[in-house]
């Protein structure tokens, strides 16, 4: 078991922060029965979607072959989603069902009694499942295992029961409004030096990088990573949109559309997250939202973030590469494939392609850009994670087992024998570099972006 | 017939349906208690077909990676289901329809397939003792569930003949077991087949709203 490490938690509690004083971001607290606080959450969160998928599990075992961590590790039985989502539905068994209620040595029902069951549920929750959905759609009886792992998560996280890099990041969101506590003067100074070696690359001092600008065709939100570590992805972005003739604005708040809440199980951390990017969208008059490149928040964004924040859905919201798609059928950008030679594979960002129904896009922009597209196998909403989603990339305490599960897509990745795998997901950016270091890979990683940036003639 | 197998196939048999059906109508209350979320977001795809993929994903055994990879565990699922629905008949045929059973190739055909389905229940019951993932998420009601359904088939292939003189001890334990079943099933994991419509119109309606579901026809039969 992985010890509760809450030296940022008490750090947070005597910095006063503002989220933590506010009740938003729950704390650890030794004092107060948490098992009992867990079990009367599960009841009051329950819904039927979650308890139509706790019921309906018939302990078939056929979700054990669809799962990464199972499959590298198939002598331990306790990798198959079917265990990692019976520790949730014990407990509901013992507490809501029927039978498990009365007689709960019968169907192995279960309470947790202490802290200490508490915490190593939550190294079943957050340290052996990237909630990639891909057991889900495996699944006979239709059981969503990635929806119980994330119901889980949030009961957890309630209670403050977390690992400290989840602590950490929704800390940074809930203090900053976005996950990597970027400054104002941050993304201010980045956005300048990308507009700059834009307009220094392009010869043309009118180009821009817009901030703010309103009533523009649409509004561009970014994962914080491209300010922090990969501005090149943003002045890729406005190159192409200068080249199509677009009319865009990235805005001054509400600019991260990455969403902790997604992995971390809090719908009101995830609510009020997706809300800045739809208030930001409708305070600049935009027509439409485009999400750069990211798995998890495209899905927060675009999927999730209505339902979590409880407002319905005004603008069409879509991925920039469903942007490029059009803009390459439409003729407004021209690329020449012999830019980008090498041998490139794709791989789908499960929160994009199995919860997120976007596949063909992506292929359809790779093969006008590259000379040597070839798919990997299996794909689409059968591609294996790349190991960091569900906010792992987050939890160093899992790093291990993590990259032994990653044999399996380190395996694929070799069979494809490209030298470049493209993804349209920071997330998984990390993730598949980890892979590609770990098993030694002669490959890069890429994302559609840079490629088509690449493709189009200077 | 003996006065015992005449009550069991009749007054027994019907007072447990009526309560199985009773106690299906309170579990089917019981979900339905339970709030659900409301979707807020345009959609990209049909919900209606997302939720028809999803509940017909069962008969596309190439649509699902792990019936694929594994047809002859998918054969297994098909034969046992078969001979659920065919003890399940035989339930209703040999008390009301018995001139059913009279043609001798009908008695043949269900005791092929709930022979077939009794066989591959011991070989799920072999799988779950044996199997070390599959033993750690078993319980005693997986195990007990699986029991009787071995026995279910294996009385109701001594049944379907439906001959009193040389079978009715056989037609009194399929009766009797057909009887605990109706009052047990809505406890137990053989009641599964209540919650799968509702787990499948649940993500396939999700799937469909997002345009996941149907799978693309390229993403059907495998990925290349």
């Amino acid at each position: 078991m992985t010890p509760l490490a809450t030296t940022s938690q008490k750090k947070a509690r005597e910095e006063k922060l503002g989220s933590v004083v506010e009740g938003r971001l729950k704390t650890y607290d030794p004092g107060t029965d948490n098992a009992k606080t867990f079990v009367a959450l599960l009841r009051k969160r329950m819904t039927r979607q979650i308890a139509a998928s706790l019921v309906a599990c018939v302990h078939c075992g056929r979700c054990a072959e669809s799962c990464h961590y199972y499959l590298a590790r198939p002598d331990d039985p306790t990798m198959t989603p079917v265990w990692k989502a019976d520790q949730i539905r014990r407990i509901f068994k013992r507490h809501v069902d029927w039978t498990g209620r009365v007689i709960p040595w019968w169907v192995d029902a279960w309470t947790p009694v202490d802290d200490g069951d508490l915490n190593r549920l939550k190294d079943v929750v957050f340290g052996t499942c990237s909630a990639c959905r891909r057991c889900t759609l495996n699944c006979p009886m239709g059981v969503d295992t990635a929806l119980l792992i994330r119901f889980a998560r949030g009961l957890l996280t309630e209670l403050g029961i977390v690992p400290e890099g989840v602590f950490n990041v929704s800390r940074d969101q809930w203090e900053t409004g976005n996950q990597m506590a970027v400054t104002e003067d941050d993304y201010g100074e980045t956005l300048q030096w990308m507009r700059e070696e834009l307009q220094a690359e392009m010869e043309d001092p009118a180009i821009d990088i817009p901030v703010d600008k309103p009533d523009c065709d649409f509004l561009y939100v970014i994962n914080p990573r491209e300010i922090k570590f990969d501005p090149r992805s943003i002045a890729n972005a406005g190159r192409i949109f200068h080249v199509a003739g677009e009319s865009w604005t990235l805005p001054g708040n509400g600019w991260d559309m990455t969403n902790f809440g997604l992995f971390s199980g809090d719908d009101s951390l995830g609510g009020w997250v997706a809300k800045n990017v739809y208030e930001a969208a409708s305070r600049l008059r935009a027509k439409r939202i485009v999400i750069s490149e990211c798995g998890h928040g495209y899905r927060s964004t675009r999927w999730e973030g209505f339902n979590w924040a409880g407002v319905d859905q005004r603008l069409p919201i879509e991925s920039v590469v469903v942007t490029l798609d059009r803009y390459l059928k439409e003729g407004r950008i021209k690329v020449d494939k012999a830019k980008n030679p090498e041998p490139v594979t794709f791989h789908d960002s499960c929160n994009i392609a199995r919860s997120g129904g976007i596949t063909e896009a992506p292929r359809r922009v790779l093969s006008r850009v590259c000379a040597d597209f070839r798919e990997m196998v299996p794909n689409r909403t059968e591609n294996y994670c790349c190991t960091g989603g569900g906010g792992l990339l987050s939890m160093p305490e899992y790093r291990p087992l993590r990259l032994e599960a990653a044999k399996i897509k380190a395996e694929q990745l070799r069979a494809t024998g490209a030298k470049l795998v493209c993804t349209m997901c920071h997330n998984c950016v990390d993730g598949l570099s980890d892979v590609i270091k770990h098993y030694k890979l002669d490959m890069k990683v890429v994302q559609v972006l840079d490629l088509v940036s690449r493709g189009i003639p200077r | 017939m003996s006065p015992l197998l005449k009550t069991l196939e009749n007054e027994v048999q019907i007072a447990a349906l009526l309560f199985m059906a009773a106690v299906y109508a309170l579990r089917l209350a019981w979900l339905f208690r339970f709030k659900s979320r409301k979707e807020r977001t345009f959609a990209e795809g049909k919900e209606a077909a997302g939720i028809g993929h999803s509940l017909l994903n069962i008969a596309m055994p190439w649509a699902v990676e792990s019936a694929r990879k594994k047809p002859g565990v998918y054969l297994q699922f098909v034969v046992f289901h078969l001979g659920v629905a065919a003890s399940i008949a035989a339930t209703f045929i040999i008390p009301y329809a018995p001139g059913v059973f009279e043609v001798m190739a009908v008695v043949r055909i269900f005791q092929v397939i709930i022979g077939a389905a009794f066989l591959v229940g011991l070989m799920k019951l072999f799988r779950r003792l044996k199997n070390p993932a599959v033993r750690l998420i078993s319980t005693a009601d997986d195990y007990v569930s699986l029991v009787l359904m071995v026995l279910f088939f294996a009385a109701g292939f001594l049944a379907v003949p439906n001959t009193y003189r040389s079978s009715e001890a056989a037609l009194i334990a399929f009766f009797a077991l057909t009887a605990f079943f109706l009052v047990y099933v809505p406890f137990s994991k053989i009641g599964h087949y209540l919650y799968y419509p509702f787990s499948h119109f649940f993500l396939g309606r999700t799937m469909g709203h997002r345009g996941v579901y149907p799978l693309k026809r390229r993403e059907r039969g495998g990925a290349r």
